[in-house]
């Protein structure tokens, strides 16, 4: 479990570079389809299942990571 | 090269005709309806404001449209969509923020995983080489993929929503080649930014309209449905049931179902569909409200439905002027079992369903249905759907000529295959592939 595994997880998504750990998914182009493939990202990689709610109030690298791990 | 006549008055053709005729060649536009425009249509529901019965949006990737659009001193106005989203899928009336829908979040990741899988190995260019078999409807690859009960719900709702498909109706192949074509999954979906980012100012089917005038008086003739296509001898003979035009080259820019109803002398080798083509299934319902009333109770007017008939609402008020319309999409398999009902009912059921998802709004002071699965010249909306084969089949002679006939139509597009992008592509390429075989000998 590791912000770097969720920037990762974001990058792939948005198909983007290096994702700063407190870079806001929303502000880097993310929409609410594309959230939900973070999500099934993070539930195949760390077996949590998250809401797009827990997302909407965690969304950025290092906030993610937290609740994940808060989770596991 | 002297005479093009073209079949068909919709952006393809129309737009085919204005390059042909810039390039100094005569051109005839024969036209069954009593209209031009094709799939695009505007209704007034007040006057001066005009609303979209077919072909709507449009994205920054339409970059041809834009073009067109802007050669006809026309503008875009923006979608709005701002204020809380309604979905009623079974677990009763749920509200809230954005177009996401209150289901699991992991189970709609799995699917556009899924999908966008798909997406990435469809070849656009050349979707019968893309090696994903083209045996499977989407509705079997879901039964067999899609595991979790809130993606299986929501996959249907999605596919009718894109594509106006019922996933039984389509190939998995095209299913992948639509979305790709169209942009991607997020593009497609998205109306900010997306797909749906723009309505033209005052209605769509305007562009028609303008193009047509740009044409000269004469050159569209309405009510002229042709029937035959003769290139048995020198040059081609188009038929009508009331005159027949000679011609050195025609351009058929009709939906592939009508185009087959060209009798072809001699018979092309591949038609344009097999028994398997489905046509797109969608209605637009229009409710008319002297204002946008839902936005003063902080609603974007959008809605989500896991039953019909609307299966989603959207806020299409015109951009000008007091009065408020929500359009409800009626897709995918009850849009066939709604195009069936009578008028009566029709407006009693969409009415009911409106009620329930907006129980704040009034009742509407009008309503109009465009009923796109029935339309005699259009046999479907958004686009013919493609089953198990049909790629395979159709795709290597999508834009090869018949002799003198050459095809346009937002289906012979590969790029923004189905939509106004796609048809005014196929209009430039098609006279562009008449301009480059059949330019005349230089002395």
């Amino acid at each position: 479990m590791s912000v770097e595994g969720v920037s990762a997880i974001f990058g792939r998504v948005l198909q983007v570079g290096d994702v700063g750990s407190e870079s806001d998914f929303f502000t880097l182009g993310g929409d609410s389809l594309l959230a939900t493939r973070v999500l099934s990202a993070v539930a195949r990689e760390y077996g949590v299942e998250l809401s797009f709610d827990d997302f909407a109030d965690a969304p950025t690298p290092a906030a993610l990571a937290e609740r994940i791990a808060s989770l596991r | 090269m002297s005479r093009v006549v073209v079949v068909g008055a919709g952006l393809a053709g129309l737009t085919a005709a204005t390059d042909l005729s810039r390039a100094g060649v005569e051109v005839t536009v024969l036209e069954a309806r009593d209209r031009v425009g094709g799939r695009t249509h505007g209704i007034e529901v007040a006057p001066g404001a005009w609303i979209d019965a077919g072909a709507a949006y449009l994205g920054d990737r339409h970059t041809d449209l834009a073009k067109t659009i802007a050669d006809l001193g026309l503008k875009t106005v923006p979608t709005t969509m701002r204020g809380q989203s309604r979905f009623v899928l079974g677990h009763g009336r749920v509200t809230r923020e954005g177009r996401f829908p209150p289901l699991s979040a992991v189970a709609l990741g799995d699917l556009f995983d899924r999908l966008d899988d798909l997406v990435q190995r469809v070849r656009v260019d050349a979707p019968w080489r893309s090696g994903i078999p083209d045996d499977e409807t989407a509705a079997a690859w879901a039964q067999r993929e899609l595991t979790r009960p809130d993606a299986r719900a929501f996959f249907p709702l999605f596919l009718g929503e894109m594509m106006a498909a019922d996933p039984a109706d389509v190939s998995v192949l095209h299913m992948a080649f639509y979305l790709a074509s169209g942009g991607g999954l997020r593009y497609l979906n998205a109306f900010e930014g997306g797909a749906q980012d723009s309505r033209v100012d005052a209605g769509a089917h305007q562009l028609c309209r303008r193009l047509a005038d740009g044409l000269g008086p004469g050159v569209v003739r309405l009510d002229t449905a042709v029937h035959t296509i003769d290139q048995t001898g020198r040059s081609a003979t188009v038929h009508s049931a009331s005159a027949t035009y000679t011609c050195d080259a025609v351009v058929v820019a009709v939906p592939p179902a009508l185009a087959d109803e060209i009798r072809l002398l001699p018979d092309a080798p591949v038609r344009r569909t097999t028994p398997g083509t489905a046509p797109g299934r969608a209605v637009k319902v229009h409710l008319i409200y002297p204002t946008p009333l839902w936005r003063e109770q902080g609603l974007s007017g959008w809605s989500v439905n896991a039953d019909g008939p609307l299966m989603s609402t959207v806020d299409d008020s015109p951009a000008y002027g007091e009065v408020g319309v929500l359009t409800g999409f009626v897709t995918g398999r009850e849009a066939t079992r709604y195009a069936a009902l009578t008028p009566a009912e029709q407006r009693r059921e969409a009415l009911a369903q409106a009620a329930a998802i907006f129980p704040s709004l009034p009742e509407p002071t009008g309503f109009q249905v465009s009923n796109w699965v029935t339309e005699r010249y259009s046999r479907g909306c958004y686009a013919a759907l493609l089953g198990p084969g049909d790629w395979n089949l159709l795709g290597p002679h999508l834009t090869t000529p018949h002799g003198r006939v050459h095809w346009a139509g937002a289906e012979t597009s590969t790029e923004y295959f189905g939509l106004m992008e796609g048809a005014i592509r196929s209009g430039h390429r098609a006279a562009a592939q008449i301009l480059a075989q059949h330019r005349p000998q230089q002395a």
